[in-house]
């Protein structure tokens, strides 16, 4: 559409008065989109409402919509609950937020110093590592789940964060789409700095990071998304209560609380609560990221 | 005077590939001692000699592997630091790349590669992680076809994908056409639609086992749904329901098909409902792939075609489906390869119950690895863990052979 109306600019072209169909086409289609937004969203509108409700009225049939009496102390409940040993919700929901922050940190740093390697340097081996770190995004997580468990056992790390940050430090995925993105960087800027001495280090820390932002951005968010909704790994290797993340604390304290669902869904807004509000911030780059990773190549 | 200087250009050369051969020699050897399938008790590491002791009580045959492998690698490195030192710009291009490479090549190498040949080595093994692994053969492979639980499992995710992979690949298109026609706000409503995605699939799931109880919402709207009809709706208790589809439909008609035959019941009930969980969070993911490939559609083919009188169906059927074809068979591998690795909802909604309708490999290989009913069976595990990677190899490969140049990545 916008193209159309930039070649016809300046031409005024009386526009034909618009059938009643089309707007009542175009309402059909706001209602089809508000309907299935509502109905996307209505899993989280049910959850917030049901944290409000009283112990009784979470299990009572049929469910209330509206809590009969709001509950708001439950939150409070929740936030103070103790399962001992330092396993407390401020704890967890620090350990995942530290735990997120640094391994898309780290990330950042070596995924892109390796996709600069292989976006702009000239040096034997260089395809062949490539071709290797495609093969390796091939290999399921199945399969490294039990070994890597025994290593990091051997290594000393269960149970410290150590054992998600070192194996999380890179990834595969990253250093692919921060590749595409530095080839697509023009090489003008470069080859001028070449000229006046510069070296791959200069060259890569004053010229080629912050032209790419907007990518390190991307797989930032992706990553620390990553990180927070990583569930598998942190039940394998923190097993103390004052080690577990959020998701890891969750199913724990799910079961503990068996029947209170309303404490439980309080709990699953505090870890939802975070990343649905920075998806909301970012969602360009997130969204980019995903279908840039999953469709370009 | 020049052939000395030559010969002794030469002799440098091959001192510095010979040291950059043992360097690689070395450090391959040193993430393999780290890998070496034995297991730090306080005993074995109490000191370096007990645990180089219990390296070659156990990881012998396995070293062995690396060390082969170290020498191919190390003798192709001394190749090429032999052909590329006595230029410098060459040289420092050599240092820096792999400088810059370092990071990732050492956690690749410790995490991914080392750790898939110990799983290799293990899964020949029968081990426990508190006494030496003890040679097993193909035992371990042997029991996977031999015992209910994994061929259940293999039934069970075969049903998945074949329920969950069309139906979320034709909600994600339907979706993607919505949100691709003139609308305002589309990135809001974009937004909305991609909200169940981006939470973790712990919450979703416990927000879903919330409303499968049996007083749960999935009861009450269906009654009310039943009950506009007047039809009375029993509840249901959702997770822990094990008849399957297929038996039901069999009820329906009077009949019954008994525990034993459990590969010809269907997907149970349990497990369906894992199933539409499942389709409500993956499919907004796969829909913005298709917004994506949505977007770069040239819109003068779209008005070529109205020009020719050609009505929005047609369209979709003769265009925009077409031109999404390598991104709907991408979306169908990503999928495949999604459904045949599901654990969290099966950890926290049934365990892998009722009946064992709802074990998943990744769910049998994590219990047999911790031992969470049982004996702790590494070795067991392993082999699964292979045997589905053989599984998720074979679809990557179909997507390799029909997809070509337009999607690289997976």
């Amino acid at each position: 559409m916008a193209v159309r109306t930039q070649t016809l600019e300046g031409v005024a072209t009386p526009q034909p008065p618009k059938p009643v169909s089309h707007y009542v086409s175009s309402f059909l289609r706001y209602l089809l989109l508000c309907v299935i937004g509502l109905v996307l969203f209505m899993p989280f509108i049910l959850a917030a409402l049901g944290t409000f409700k009283a112990d009784s009225e979470i299990i009572r049939f049929p469910p209330t919509f509206f809590p009969a009496e709001w509950q708001v102390q439950n939150w409070a409940r929740v936030w103070n609950t103790d399962l001992g040993a330092g396993g407390t919700f401020p704890r967890w929901l620090f350990n995942t937020a530290f735990l997120s922050v640094t391994v898309a940190t780290l990330q950042v740093i070596f995924c892109s110093m390796a996709a600069y390697a292989f976006a702009r340097m000239q040096f034997p081996g260089r395809d062949a590592v490539f071709s290797f770190m495609l093969a390796t995004m091939m290999i399921p997580a199945a399969v490294t789940m039990i070994p890597a468990y025994v290593l990091i056992t051997k290594l000393r790390l269960i149970n410290t964060f150590w054992s998600l940050i070192l194996p999380g430090a890179v990834s595969a995925g990253s250093i692919f789409l921060l590749t595409q993105f530095f080839k697509a960087i023009p090489k003008d800027l470069e080859e001028a700095a070449f000229i006046d001495g510069a070296s791959h280090s200069e060259i890569y820390r004053n010229v080629i990071l912050p032209l790419a932002r907007p990518a390190l951005l991307t797989v930032f968010i992706l990553q620390f998304q990553a990180m927070w909704n990583n569930f598998l790994q942190p039940l394998l290797y923190l097993n103390t209560p004052d080690k577990y993340v959020l998701n890891v604390a969750l199913s724990i304290f799910q079961q503990q609380f068996k029947s209170q669902w309303n404490l439980t869904l309080v709990g699953a807004m505090f870890n939802a609560i975070p990343i649905l509000i920075l998806f909301f911030i970012f969602s360009k780059y997130y969204v980019e990221g995903v279908a840039y990773t999953g469709v370009k190549g | 005077m020049a052939v000395n200087e030559a010969s002794a250009v030469q002799s440098r050369r091959t001192l510095i590939s010979v040291i950059s051969f043992f360097a690689v020699f070395i450090a391959l050897m040193t993430i393999a001692l780290f890998n070496a399938p034995t297991m730090g008790g306080p005993r074995v590491m109490a000191s370096v000699d007990t645990y180089l002791a219990e390296v070659r009580r156990s990881g012998l045959a396995f070293l062995g592997v690396v060390a082969l492998l170290a020498i191919v690698l190390g003798l192709t490195v001394a190749r090429m630091v032999y052909r590329e030192w006595p230029n410098p710009k060459r040289r420092t291009n050599l240092i820096m790349g792999y400088l810059f490479l370092s990071p990732y090549l050492l956690i690749t190498l410790t995490f991914t590669v080392g750790v898939v040949l110990a799983a290799l080595y293990i899964s020949f093994n029968s081990y426990d992680i508190f006494t030496p692994p003890q040679w097993a053969g193909l035992a371990n492979y042997a029991r996977a076809f031999q015992e209910k639980d994994f061929l259940q499992a293999l039934h069970n995710v075969l049903w998945y994908s074949l329920i969950v992979v069309p139906i979320q690949t034709t909600l994600a298109i339907l979706l993607a056409v919505l949100l691709n026609t003139p609308v305002r706000f589309r990135q809001f409503f974009r937004t909305v639609f991609y909200a169940p995605s981006v939470t973790s699939s712990v919450v979703i799931t416990l927000i879903f086992m919330w409303f499968y109880l049996r007083t749960g919402y999935a009861n009450f709207f269906i009654s009310n749904f039943f009950g506009i009809f007047g039809v009375e709706w029993q509840n249901i208790n959702w997770l822990g329901d094990p008849r399957g589809l297929i038996q039901l439909i069999v009820q329906a008609f009077g009949g019954d098909i008994p525990s034993g035959q459990w590969y010809l019941r269907g997907p149970s009930i349990a497990w369906m409902a894992i199933m539409f969980q499942n389709i409500f969070t993956t499919a907004p993911t796969f829909m913005i792939m298709f917004l994506a490939a949505l977007q770069d559609v040239n819109p003068t083919l779209y008005e070529a075609a109205s020009i020719d009188g050609a009505n929005g169906w047609h369209k979709f059927w003769k265009i925009t489906l077409p031109l999404l074809r390598p991104i709907i068979l991408l979306v169908v591998v990503l999928g495949t390869i999604g459904t045949l690795q599901i654990f969290d909802q099966v950890y926290l909604a049934t365990k892998g119950g009722p009946l064992g309708t709802s074990l998943t490999p990744v769910y049998i290989i994590y219990r047999e690895a911790l031992g969470a009913e049982g004996p702790i069976q590494m070795g067991y595990a392993s082999a699964l863990a292979f045997l589905l990677a053989v599984l998720i190899f074979f679809f990557t490969f179909l997507q390799r052979r029909f997809i070509s140049q337009e999607t690289q990545l997976y």
